[in-house]
């Protein structure tokens, strides 16, 4: 049938809403709420278009298209109802970075997000890159928000193994209440409450691993914001690649989309849309893959310890040790999970360079378990995963194991050869039905682990045998007989681990899943007890060290206060100096600003804001424990003097840092002017403090929601415009923040003092971590700084050292985060449960 | 009370309520309802011989549920006063009945007393404005309440657990 839109004459199918029409035609309506995997809601309100013949604004997601219709979706009516209602859904949503002025200066300097605990912002939200809101609200051209934004302080909720839920950042699309009704019949999530109290939750505020999640991750893949995240990958980024593998956990052997960047797995999802994959595929394969524990190298049994090698000699000595066993003596062990390419090798390997009769081949048990019992007379094999305990190889000679992880047995063996798993290689797997599946390259194997038909042939070229050339998987898939393999195949329900993770397999050659992926021993199994809760980052028990935690709160979403009883540092303390804290012994050391000091009660005081593993350790503490490190005061004291008028910038921690300069300054006689920012009202905080210690005081906003609209900046710019002098300026807040202010102050020749905040380790001028580079010189922000002069610093530089190590942090946190008991209620109240 | 404690660590039965209507998500509000008289709230093992019997989940239950004020998931107090605030009372005293409850029970409006024994809410009208200002205690209503009165009601409940 044919309709017109925006003036175009375009056909529609039977059935097609207009929206699909639209967007089928390359005719982009701006819509939320609906997904391609999704009947139709008509809750948003964004894809409102105007018929003719029809009254008001239809949705046009929900509206059949029909014959004769004449559509405008883009008139200056329904772009202002637009932007009306998305504003309404930003009130309470973190929405400052949206109507920032500085948007696209923020995004030039720091274009990837930043991790923190709470997102507060569009540069500390996980999904910054790929977020619908932020699209749309570019689209529609959103920068106002009518009235100041709302913020729910609703808990972090980080209590199950795989998904991070912040409910301030929901906008109630509820793509994710539908999506597990939809794909699951009946959904472990709903809108709980009503009116402007409605969240998404499970019933009587259990969490998800209570309410019976299947943990296939849809939810998370349908959510527009960063409410829902995948804790793995959230903080990878945009993935730059994808690639559609089969997963071979279980010979259910789903199809996957595998996203990767710079060649590391970052997730996994479902290729069919409609049919969910199991908790193994969508959550576990990424953190298996990148276990730090991983083969990396070749090793080979050197009196009684296995040393590393490089391949060809691993592979010389491997054939050497080899030659005495040809016949049956030898057997090869391996499971059907290895691909039909390689098992083709193996067998052939087996037969001809080996002549052996004793190719095994095992079958998984419904948990992937399985266990051989070698032939009698077998006094050499070759094992590709850990099929057989400690007794049943006592009687060999010669064990070699080709393998992804080290077990009991690869720790006996002679020779250790790494192997690459699926999705790090090319291939050809069955499944349950014996139907060809096939296995692509999604990325890197890790260190020099091979696949493992490659390393089988290069074990019999040493040996001296032909007919082991093959230059790729194909090759040998076309020597083998193996059928092409169809990568997609139509599926009416859920593999049974998908819509029970229960029913999982827990065992992937022959290693437990769950060492591997800590967060699966949350998960309860058929036929086991059920699981004691894990926390990976036990806590530390009470009084560990001797700097006790006197108070701790959140005095802001995400800076939290915190007092410590450290009388020789507040003995000692002068404005601008820090402190470096280890949490526990075996913490990184992390310096943060003093705030506040009493010489009487012996207190030290630091604002802190979560950002990544070392800050969340701390912030997760409570009043009464105790910390095991307290370092200070370090640094260079800013220099205080009568310099007449002195404007103090504040952002983020810094709000806290310049309290004591405020307090010096002013003892010293200056006129203070403290100037501090906070992306939205709900953020600011020691307002007060200040305004009772500053002869002037400003707060302003970003998004305009109380006072000044703008950045601390803004407002130091207005005055030097307005022909006020300064005669100093001390700017403390991320480098973003005292850049701006550097550069605004630079061309009126203020003096600026700037607190650089670099990555230390010791603090005492050793290690040259935390340099910097200061108009010609370098120096070391620990011992030189904190504080130099703004106008001379290279803040690209800063920036950049600043993430030096972010990507091994990132994995670190993937690899310890599931601090299930730890993170809720239970620790630290980090979670801001009353 | 005792009673009452020892019952809701017992497992709930509720299949003559659940053989009272058609086993269809229609009859999901008649059922909290009746959920409700008898056992004073929504319990959560109740939810879930729901979610047996009707095969959809408890949480998009309780979703329905949370929708709707008169629904709740606490235990009741033994005895639940509500304070009418509707037009009528309010031009008469309805707000300074309120506040004198809220200082005899040192307690505020949608809050339990620490014991237990009452609990305090407003409500929007009873329908019976012509004796206002009103306040009801268990659903029975007094008329023309005024601050003194309040008092003398409080003890008509306040006395039981000594006759017990």
């Amino acid at each position: 049938m044919e309709l017109v839109i925006d003036g175009k004459q375009v056909t529609a199918e039977a059935g097609e809403t207009i929206l699909q029409c639209a967007l089928r035609h390359g005719i982009e309506i701006p819509h939320l709420c609906t997904h391609p995997s999704l009947p139709p809601f008509g809750a948003c309100r964004m894809c409102l278009v105007e018929i003719e013949g029809m009254r008001g604004f239809p949705t046009s997601c929900t509206t059949p298209a029909a014959a004769g219709m004449t559509v405008r979706t883009n008139t200056p009516a329904l772009q202002e109802l637009r932007r009306n209602t998305l504003a309404l859904m930003m009130i309470e949503h973190p929405s400052a970075c949206l109507v920032c002025a500085k948007r696209e200066l923020c995004d030039q300097f720091r274009p990837a997000s930043e991790k923190a605990g709470r997102t507060t912002g569009c540069h500390t939200c996980n999904n910054k890159e790929v977020c619908e809101v932020r699209r749309l609200s570019e689209e529609l051209g959103f920068c106002h928000l009518p009235v100041p934004p709302m913020y729910h302080q609703r808990p972090l909720e980080r209590d199950n193994p795989f998904i991070d839920r912040d409910l301030n950042l929901c906008i109630l699309c509820g793509r994710c209440v539908r999506i597990c009704k939809h794909q699951h019949g009946a959904s472990v999530i709903d809108f709980v409450g009503r009116s402007s109290a409605t969240k998404i939750g499970e019933a009587f505020g259990r969490s998800l691993l209570e309410a019976g999640c299947r943990f296939c991750g849809s939810c998370v893949d349908v959510c527009p914001t960063g409410t829902l995240a995948d804790r793995y990958a959230k903080w990878y980024g945009k993935p730059d690649s994808a690639v559609e593998t089969t997963c071979i956990f279980c010979d259910a052997a789903c199809a996957l989309n595998a996203l990767a960047t710079d060649g590391k797995l970052v997730s996994a999802h479902a290729v069919n849309a409609g049919v969910p994959v199991c908790v193994l595929g969508r959550f576990a394969l990424a953190e298996f893959l990148n276990g730090t524990d991983r083969l990396r190298m070749p090793h080979v049994r050197v009196g009684k310890v296995l040393r590393e090698h490089e391949w060809d000699a691993a592979l010389e000595t491997a054939a050497a040790r080899l030659q005495p066993y040809v016949g049956s003596a030898f057997a090869f062990v391996c499971d059907t999970t290895s691909t039909l390419e390689d098992r083709h090798v193996f067998r052939k390997f087996t037969r001809e360079v080996m002549q052996s009769e004793h190719f095994i081949e095992l079958t998984p048990d419904a948990r992937g378990e399985a266990h051989v019992t070698l032939p009698d007379g077998v006094k050499a094999a070759c094992f590709t995963g850990a099929f057989a305990d400690d007794e049943a190889v006592a009687g060999l000679e010669l064990l070699l194991v080709q393998d992804c992880y080290p077990s009991p047995l690869s720790e006996r063996a002679d020779i250790v050869l790494p192997a690459a798993v699926f999705a790090e290689i090319e291939g050809t797997a069955a499944d349950r039905a014996g139907a060809p599946r096939p296995l692509r390259r999604a990325c890197t194997p890790p260190g020099q682990a091979r696949p493992d038909w490659e390393i089988v042939c290069g074990l019999a070229r040493a040996m001296g045998a032909n007919g082991f050339l093959y230059e790729s998987a194909r090759e040998i898939a076309l020597e083998a007989g193996v059928a092409e393999a169809a990568l997609w195949i139509a599926r009416e329900e859920a593999p049974a681990a998908a819509r029970d993770p229960r029913e999982r397999r827990t065992h992937f050659r022959g290693h437990d899943i769950a060492e591997k992926v800590l967060g699966l021993k949350n998960l309860p199994l058929n036929g086991a007890a059920p699981a004691a809760v894990v926390a990976a980052t036990a806590q530390a028990p009470r009084a560990a060290g001797k700097f006790e935690i006197l108070e701790k709160s959140e005095i802001a979403p995400n800076n939290h206060e915190i007092v410590i009883h450290a009388p020789h540092i507040a003995r000692k303390a002068k404005a601008g100096q820090f402190v470096i804290v280890m949490v526990d012994e075996n913490s990184e050391r992390v310096p943060y600003t003093l705030c506040d000091w009493d010489v009487a009660r012996g207190t030290i005081t630091l604002v802190v804001q979560e950002m990544g593993q070392s800050s969340r350790k701390l912030v997760l503490k409570s009043a009464g424990d105790a910390l095991a490190h307290v370092v200070g005061p370090l640094g260079i004291p800013l220099e205080i003097q009568h310099y007449g008028t002195v404007a103090l910038a504040g952002g983020c921690y810094g709000v806290g840092g310049i309290l004591p300069i405020a307090r010096a300054m002013k003892d010293a006689g200056n006129h203070v002017i403290a100037v501090v920012e906070a992306r939205s009202h709900y953020l600011a905080y020691y307002s007060d403090k200040l305004a009772g210690i500053a002869d002037e005081f400003m707060q302003t906003t970003i998004d305009g929601s109380h006072s000044f609209r703008g950045h601390a900046v803004d407002y130091i710019g207005k005055m030097l415009q307005d022909g006020r002098k300064l005669d100093c300026v001390v700017a403390i807040g991320c480098p973003f923040m005292m850049m701006l202010t550097a550069q605004e102050t630079q061309p009126h020749g203020v003096k600026t003092f700037v607190a650089l905040n670099p990555i230390m380790l010791d603090g005492t001028g050793m290690c040259g971590a935390c340099r910097v580079s200061v108009g010609e010189e370098t120096k070391f922000a620990c011992v030189d700084g904190p504080f130099f002069d703004g106008h001379l610093v290279d803040w690209e530089e800063v920036r950049d050292r600043r993430v030096a190590y972010s990507a091994a942090e990132i994995q670190s946190i993937g690899r310890t985060e599931p601090v299930v008991a730890a993170a809720h209620h239970g620790g630290g109240h980090a979670c801001s449960c009353k | 009370m005792a009673e009452a404690t020892l019952a809701s660590e017992c497992d709930v039965d509720i299949s003559d309520i659940l053989s009272r209507y058609p086993r269809n998500q229609g009859s999901v509000i008649p059922l909290l309802q009746d959920i409700q008289d008898r056992y004073g709230y929504l319990r959560p093992e109740a939810l879930d011989a729901l979610e047996q019997w009707l095969g959809i989940s408890a949480n998009e239950i309780y979703g329905v549920a949370t929708f709707y004020a008169q629904f709740r998931f606490t235990p009741p107090a033994e005895h639940t006063i509500h304070v009418c605030q509707g037009t009528a009372c309010h031009v008469r005293g309805g707000a300074q009945n309120m506040a004198e409850l809220q200082q005899l029970l040192d307690v505020k409006a949608g809050e339990m007393t620490p014991d237990g024994r009452f609990e305090l809410g407003r409500v929007a009208c009873l329908g019976c404005c012509a004796l206002a200002p009103v306040v009801s205690v268990d659903g029975h209503v007094y008329a023309r309440v005024s601050p003194k009165k309040l008092p003398a009601i409080l003890n008509e409940y306040s006395g039981e657990q000594e006759s017990q």
